[in-house]
C-alpha cells in the first residue's frame, strides 16, 4: 500500500469515505445473502447501502478526503449492486431477458461514458454540461432530477422484487397486481416507472454521445 | 439461449487472443456484459446462486479498476502490464497462450455448468458430482476448466489490488 512520507495522514485505503465504501459492500453482501429468506430485510439493507452512497461523498468533501480510488470504488459498487439486483430479478421472472438487457445497458452506458470522459480529459462523468443533448443537459445540470431518476430506477427494481410471486414468473401479472394496491402504492409505482424510463433513455443517449466522442477523438488524433 | 452462449464464447476468445489497440477497451466491454449475463443466467439455475453473483461482481470490479488505472498511467491496452511486480500477472500477460487458457477455461466452465444444470435440483455441488461421473474426457475437461477458472479469479483479485494501488499512487503524484 502506498503511504505518504513524513506525514501522519492515513492511507487512502483508510479514508473515511472509503471505509464507508467498504461498509456499503459488506451491507450488500449481507443483503444478497438474506434476499430469499427475508425480502423486506434485503430491501432495507439495499436502501441503506444506497443511502450511504450519498453519505460518502459528503464525508469526502467535509474531510477533504476525495480520492481517485474512492471515486472508482463508488462507481464500481453502484454498478455491481445494480447488476446483482437485476440478476436477482431475472431469477424471479425467469428467464428475465428484460433484466439482462437492462444489466447490459447499465454497464455499457457507464463504461462508454467513463471511457469518453477520459478521452476528453474530464474528471467526472457527471461534468457533461457542454453536451448537445437537452435531456443530458437537464440530467447533469439539475442534481435533483438526476437523483430522482437514479433513485426511481432502484426503487422500481425493489418494488418488482418485493411483489414478485413464487408461483408466477410473469412480469406483466405482477405489475397488474401492483396497480390493484392502495393509491399511494400505485402513485409510487408509476412515479418510479417514469423515473426509470427517463434513466434508461438517458443511458442510451449517453452511450451514443460517448461513442461519438470516441470517434471524434480518433479523427482528431489522425489529423 | 444457445446463440448467446455461442456469441459470448466467440467474443471472449477474440478478446483474449487478438491484440487490438485502442479498440481493446471496447472488446473489454462486450465480454464483461456477456459474462455478466451468463453468470446471471447461472444464478437462475442455481438459485440464489450467490457464488455467481460474487463472480459477476469480481469480474466487473477487477476489469473496471484495471481499465481506470490503465487510463491514469496512459497505457493503451490493459494487457500492457509487463512492468508489474506480481509474478502471476507477469506470467498471465507475458504469455498469451496462458492468458487464453485462463480466459477460455473460465467461460467454458460456466457453459459446462449451464449445460449440465438440472431443472429439478438447484444444488451446484450435486451438478458437479454428476459431471465427475461422466466419461473420462468430460471429467478431464471439467477439471482443466476448473483450474483455469481458479487461476483467472486469483488474477482478477491481484489485478484489482494492483490497479487500486495505481489509483492511490496517481493521487500521490498529482498532489506533489
Amino acid at each position: 500500500m502506498a503511504r505518504p512520507s513524513a506525514e501522519k495522514t492515513p492511507s487512502v485505503y483508510l479514508y473515511i469515505p472509503n471505509l464507508i465504501g467498504y461498509f456499503r459492500i459488506i451491507i450488500n453482501f449481507i443483503a444478497f445473502a438474506v434476499c430469499y429468506s427475508n425480502r423486506v430485510l434485503f430491501a432495507i439493507l439495499y436502501f441503506f447501502s444506497f443511502f450511504c452512497d450519498g453519505l460518502d461523498g459528503w464525508f469526502a468533501r467535509k474531510f477533504n478526503q476525495a480520492s481517485t480510488f474512492g471515486a472508482v470504488l463508488d462507481m464500481v459498487t453502484d454498478r455491481v449492486s445494480t447488476a446483482c439486483l437485476l440478476a436477482l430479478l431475472s431469477q424471479f421472472y425467469r428467464p428475465g431477458l428484460v433484466f439482462l438487457v437492462l444489466l447490459g445497458l447499465d454497464i455499457t452506458s457507464h463504461w462508454f461514458q467513463m471511457y469518453s470522459s477520459f478521452l476528453s480529459g474530464k474528471t467526472s462523468h457527471k461534468d457533461v454540461k457542454d453536451t448537445g443533448n437537452w435531456l443530458l443537459k437537464l440530467y447533469y445540470g439539475h442534481r435533483p432530477f438526476m437523483a430522482f431518476c437514479c433513485v426511481a430506477s432502484e426503487v422500481l427494481y425493489i418494488i418488482l422484487f418485493l411483489f414478485a410471486d413464487e408461483k408466477s414468473t410473469s412480469l406483466l401479472n405482477v405489475c397488474r397486481g401492483i396497480l390493484k394496491q392502495s393509491p399511494l402504492t400505485v402513485i409510487v409505482f408509476l412515479s418510479t416507472l417514469v423515473g426509470w424510463a427517463l434513466k434508461q433513455v438517458i443511458n442510451v443517449i449517453q452511450m451514443k454521445t460517448a461513442a461519438d466522442a470516441c470517434v471524434v477523438f480518433d479523427l482528431k488524433r489522425d489529423k | 439461449m444457445a446463440w448467446m452462449v455461442g456469441l459470448h464464447a466467440s467474443l471472449t476468445k477474440g478478446q483474449c487472443i487478438l491484440q487490438p489497440e485502442i479498440i481493446s477497451w471496447f472488446t473489454l466491454l462486450f465480454p464483461r456484459v456477456s459474462t455478466a449475463c451468463l453468470l446471471a443466467l447461472l444464478s437462475q439455475f442455481y438459485r440464489p446462486g450467490l457464488v455467481f453473483l460474487m463472480l459477476l461482481g469480481l469480474d466487473i470490479t477487477s476489469h473496471w479498476f484495471q481499465m481506470y488505472s490503465s487510463f491514469l498511467s496512459g497505457k493503451t491496452s490493459h494487457k500492457d502490464v509487463k512492468d508489474t511486480g506480481n509474478w502471476l500477472l507477469k506470467l498471465y500477460y507475458g504469455h498469451r497462450p496462458f492468458m487464453a487458457f485462463c480466459c477460455v477455461a473460465s467461460e467454458v466452465l460456466y457453459i459446462i455448468l449451464f449445460l449440465f444444470a438440472d431443472e429439478k435440483s438447484t444444488s451446484l455441488l450435486n451438478v458437479c458430482r454428476g459431471i465427475l461421473k461422466q466419461n473420462p474426457l468430460t471429467v478431464i475437461m471439467f477439471i482443466s476448466t476448473l483450474v483455469g477458472w481458479a487461476l483467472k479469479q486469483v488474477i482478477n483479485v491481484i489485478q484489482m489490488k494492483t490497479a487500486a494501488d495505481a489509483c492511490v499512487a496517481f493521487d500521490l503524484k498529482r498532489s506533489k
